[in-house]
């Protein structure tokens, strides 16, 4: 995935936050992901209303240190679907 | 004859560097379906 670009939540994904961090139901593959941590939830949840991905980290506290542990949880995301790239 | 060397690890700490664990676990319930 590329970071400088915009991502969305795939209109079928619900998101339920949880302590440990959330829980992702995609209706249409029927899979679940697990975030293990609120600040990835924080970045999630930003995504809708940034610009790119890296904005959406930022806005979450993830510093550039912490950005390839997060890069490659959303490419995680977006390898099921969960995530969706932004139609410009 | 010599003695045979001892076999280096190959697993040795590497100072600063720390395995990050994975923020996504992923899990499909295809399958479950019947069970509730």
């Amino acid at each position: 995935m590329d970071l400088e670009h915009a991502w969305d939540l795939h209109p079928q994904v619900s998101v339920r936050p949880e302590p440990f961090g959330a829980l992702l139901y995609h209706f249409g593959t029927r899979k679940l992901s697990f975030l293990k941590d609120r600040k990835l939830l924080s970045v999630v949840e930003n995504l809708a209303t940034s610009p790119s991905a890296h904005t959406a980290c930022t806005a979450a506290g993830v510093g550039e240190a912490e950005l390839p542990r997060y890069e490659t949880a959303l490419e995680a995301l977006v390898r099921s679907s969960m995530l969706v790239e932004r139609m410009k | 004859m010599s003695a045979p060397k001892p076999t280096e690890s190959t697993a040795t700490p590497v100072d600063g560097l720390v395995e990050a664990e994975s923020l996504v676990e992923e899990v499909s319930i295809d399958g479950m379906c019947g069970v509730y």
